[in-house]
């Protein structure tokens, strides 16, 4: 069997302009996003696994008194009404993550960027008066007739909100940078979550990673096939709707061969676990602390006032 | 079952055929045909490699051999009993014919889909009903014997093709299975790995277990097989003897799509008197050839 | 739309949570029902699809790129009980694993994005792709349709849940607690940018892999649509709605007809001269041209929709519509027969015609 070779294949093409004018800096593209996207991704995860591997404070703790004690934490921080025992809760924060090895940049870089600064964007019309109404503060002229300006109320909202935000990513990062994240669903499946959505977040997790890189190896060789300027909008979403629909395709087809394997090793719809938690004594001491500071955090609360 | 079929089945098993697989024929969504009238027994202990072209259906015999799917004609018996998928709703009998069977995929992505390792190897035994510190007992073993201790906690997703083909055998051996089925065991593994996996399958099989694997690799067929069955491309078999017999017969490697016309296969005797292969293909100018062998002669 | 933590108050996320828990309990008996023990796996490899839908970079024309959800095509592919607990997981995974939206907010995202969406969405879906075969090219534009009905709802629910957060948690000298901005001030924010740039982007994303699909691997498309035909060769033409559901239309309608009497004002440019409210458009008279014609038709059968003596105006509304039915559906029949006797002659003149 022989092939015959179309003529283009043998002929040689046009290089690279000598004067360099191909190849100007332009805009990342939605391919370059993807593709950094799964990156920052894949990233973030290594990282995660790596404090949480550390040596530190909360990485000792029971990963089932963590999950309580976050959430309990979140319900108190989401209960208090005043800014500074919100400041409160947040600086209290930054010790627990020095103490378990999180660089201090890193972890407040990683709380404020983005999210409470969004925030700051959404939250700022909401302290004009037209919006909140109110004792006007900063008093900004007048429109049609009717003072305009920042009033108390409004400001005092979005620092609340912006520290409420803040406090509670804080918390849920503490949890999730010093926990693996095996413990972590072995815990929710300790403390009675359904074991059939911790079994299916286990695997979904599990084969992210793996759909992850198909995703980056289409990408990659879209970009590797990239000549030229942009892409033309319509091409690029048919290219996204395409690579899309492949992904499809290789997740059904590979849920069907996990499906045969955990078949073949005698799966019928329960599986059991093997658990090793054991609790500690600093374990009791984390979960009193964390109750301590909850009560006394809503008692100083409702003391301020109303 | 009918007592004629009883009866037959009981004539059929002697404690030394564990498979025994009649006439069987099976099409994919009905019209893609894998199997064509195909039967096969293998004895305990035997070392069986399945050869053939890539879709000529030897994974799918495989796959049928492992109860994941059944045949459209023809019967299967395993260990003495008929598989069929209503047998397999029974849970007992699933239980001992999936814990005496065990299969390693060609895609360990798919084999190995559990969070950790060690939860990979637990799986088995747990839906086995086996005791939790029996369990642990036995990953513990299972870990030390494939030298993959040190992964026990890591997620799937961070290990080597190979480490992950380490961990889709130990997830299956842990099971104690009598017959260790592999589809395309070599297949995108290192040399160093694969050397290890051959070896790997020459001690389970000297251990006592029966191997069946499917393979188009035929450099390492001296070593791992002392029986082969050739399939063809219109998924039949068409030989069965010893890996010197078929690898003597160029004309039936070259009808079933094994080997090219400038391939050439020699079987040759190595320094321990045991049968090694050198499989390797070059341009023929004039029809001939001869080159230094390293001193052995080619049988 | 992930919301953080932070917006709703602790109320608002416990009564999210509680709305989403009926759902996936449903959810997760309906799943297991069809696919037994099938389910963990494609569920969970149908989650991490959905997680990494959710991350995809789809370009709109102004040269920058947005994100889709996906719920509604992960309904279309796996069914839509499927796609409510597969979305409910990515979305576990994102603010567990990866800190994208709150914990405590995961009711209320998941009742957005992972119920409200893919329900509605695969309902509108449904509706709009009655009659197409697999492979008709409008299929995927429906699934699009299907998309952007789906987030609008999902926008809206959360532009509700955001809105009421000032109505309802607000301290006594009338500071916000959590969002700060009210039903009136979310409701058209969040929808201009969903009916606009988020809405497109879900219906392209939709539509594009649908289309695909259909194109390069039809079986998939076959796992939810077991009896929908493949080409459209195959379809079975639909039987029309008989006229009975014309009545039925009709009929409600025509009880419907008195709820205008609620209002207290009258509808807008319909007053006469003499019941214009003139101070409130600054005027001091009735302009002339208005005088001039008000009283141009003289030749009405009745003067007005009631009684002469307005009593019983309900029953006057009633009387009209019934009225104005059958004077229509007079009209409309005559112009039918005239309509049919002409087309009658024509064809016979055609016959004619060709028989020499």
């Amino acid at each position: 069997m022989t092939t015959t070779t179309p003529s283009w294949l043998i002929d040689s093409e046009i290089g690279l302009c000598p004067c360099g004018c191909i190849g100007k800096r332009k805009k990342a593209n939605f391919v370059d996003k993807t593709i950094g996207g799964a990156a920052s991704l894949m990233r973030r995860v290594m990282f995660a696994d790596d404090t949480a591997a550390g040596a530190g404070l909360l990485q000792r703790i029971d990963a089932r008194v963590k999950v309580l004690t976050l959430i309990g934490l979140l319900v108190a921080t989401s209960l208090v009404r005043h800014v500074p025992v919100l400041a409160a809760i947040y600086l209290a924060t930054l010790p627990i993550a020095a103490a378990s090895r999180l660089s201090l940049s890193f972890f407040v870089k990683r709380v404020w960027l983005f999210i409470p600064i969004f925030t700051g964007i959404i939250v700022l019309p909401a302290t004009f008066s037209f919006i909140t109404h109110g004792h006007i503060v900063v008093p900004l002229g007048s429109w049609f007739g009717h003072r305009v300006g920042l009033t108390s109320q409004g400001l005092h909202s979005a620092a609340l909100i912006i520290t409420r935000v803040a406090t509670s990513i804080s918390l849920v990062v503490l949890l999730t940078l010093t926990t693996p994240w095996t413990k972590l669903l072995a815990a929710l499946r300790s403390l009675r979550a359904p074991k059939m959505v911790v079994q299916v977040t286990g695997m979904a997790y599990r084969y992210l990673f793996h759909l992850l890189d198909s995703v980056s190896d289409m990408y990659v060789a879209r970009k590797a096939r990239t000549v030229g300027g942009a892409t033309d909008v319509k091409q690029g979403r048919a290219f996204v709707g395409a690579s899309a629909g492949a992904l499809f395709g290789k997740a059904h087809a590979l849920s069907d061969e996990v499906h045969a394997a955990m078949i073949s090793r005698g799966y019928t719809g329960n599986a059991g676990t093997i658990d090793r938690f054991r609790l500690h004594a600093r374990d009791a001491v984390w979960a009193g602390c964390c109750v301590g500071v909850a009560v006394a955090v809503l008692w100083w609360d409702h003391v301020i006032g109303r | 079952m009918s007592s004629v079929a009883e009866h037959s089945a009981i004539a059929h098993h002697t404690t030394d055929e564990l498979i025994v697989v009649e006439n069987v024929s099976y099409s994919y969504l009905e019209r893609f045909p894998a199997l064509d009238d195909v039967s096969l027994t293998v004895r305990r202990g035997e070392k069986l490699a399945l050869l053939g072209a890539n879709g000529c259906g030897k994974s799918t015999l495989l796959k049928l051999l492992d109860g994941l799917v059944f045949p459209e004609a023809g019967r299967y018996h395993a260990f003495g009993t008929q598989v069929t998928e209503d047998n397999l709703e029974d849970e007992q009998f699933s239980r001992a014919f999936r814990s005496r069977i065990g299969f390693v995929f060609q895609n360990s992505d798919a084999q190995v889909f559990s969070p950790t390792v060690r939860e990979e190897i637990a799986f088995g035994p747990l839906n086995m009903g086996m005791a939790n510190d029996q369990i642990a007992q036995r990953v513990d073993d299972t870990l030390a014997m494939l030298d993959i201790a040190d992964l026990a906690d890591r997620a799937p997703f961070q290990l080597s093709g190979g480490q992950k083909k380490r961990v889709a055998i130990a997830s299956v051996l842990v099971m104690n299975p009598e017959v260790l089925i592999f589809d395309e065991p070599t297949a995108a593994l290192d040399p160093r790995t694969q050397q290890w996996l051959m070896e790997l399958i020459v001690e389970l099989n000297a251990a006592g277990k029966t191997i069946i694997l499917a393979t188009h690799d035929l450099s390492s067929l001296g070593q791992i097989a002392d029986r082969c069955v050739v399939f063809s491309e219109e998924h039949r078999i068409v030989a069965d003897g010893t890996p010197a017999d078929i690898m003597a017969d160029r004309q039936l490697l070259l009808s079933v799509n094994l080997i090219h016309d400038h391939s050439h296969v020699h079987l040759l005797e190595g320094p321990g008197g045991e049968l090694q292969e050198l499989t390797h293909s070059h341009d023929h100018l004039d029809g001939h050839h001869a080159h230094d062998h390293g001193g052995r002669q080619p049988l | 739309m992930h919301i953080p933590d932070g917006y709703l108050s602790p109320a608002t996320c416990a009564t999210m949570y509680g709305a989403a828990v009926p759902f996936w309990i449903v959810a997760g008996r309906r799943v297991k029902k069809v696919v037994r023990n099938r389910y963990v796996p494609l569920v969970a490899i149908g989650a991490a699809y959905a997680f990494l839908v959710m991350m995809f970079n789809v370009p709109i024309p102004d040269g920058t790129t947005a994100h889709a959800v996906g719920a509604v095509l992960i309904a279309v592919l796996l069914g839509p009980w499927a796609a409510v607990i597969a979305v409910s997981v990515a979305l576990l995974i994102q603010a567990l694993f990866f800190g994208d939206g709150g914990v405590l907010a995961f009711g209320a995202n998941s009742f957005n994005m992972a119920i409200v969406m893919p329900l509605v969405g695969y309902v509108v879906y449904r509706a709009v792709a009655r009659n197409m075969s697999l492979t008709s090219p409008r299929r995927a534009v429906a699934a699009g349709l299907g998309g952007y009905v789906g987030l609008n709802v999902a926008a809206l629910f959360a532009a509700v849940e955001f809105g009421l957060q000032p109505e309802l948690f607000t301290s006594a000298n009338g500071t916000p607690l959590y969002a700060p901005f009210h039903l009136s001030q979310t409701i058209p924010t969040m929808a201009l940018a969903h009916l606009t740039i988020a809405g497109g982007v879900e219906f392209v994303l939709t539509a594009g892999v649908v289309a695909y699909l259909q194109r390069a691997n039809l079986p998939i498309m076959r796992i939810n649509h077991r009896d929908v035909v493949d080409t459209d060769d195959e379809l079975i033409p639909a039987r029309p709605m008989g006229w009975r559901w014309a009545v039925v239309g009709l009929g409600v309608m025509a009880v419907l007809t008195p709820l205008g009497l609620l209002a207290s004002g009258g509808a807008f440019g319909e007053d006469a001269p003499s019941d214009l409210d003139l101070h409130r458009y600054g005027l001091s008279s009735v302009p002339s041209g208005l005088r001039h014609y008000a009283g141009f038709w003289h030749n009405a059968l009745f003067s007005g929709y009631g009684f002469s003596d307005d009593r019983h105006p309900v029953v006057g509304y009633l009387v009209s519509a019934a009225v104005g039915i059958i004077a229509i559906g007079l009209v409309v029949f005559a112009a039918s027969v005239v309509v049919r006797s002409t087309r009658g002659r024509r064809n016979r003149i055609d016959l004619t015609t060709t028989a020499t």
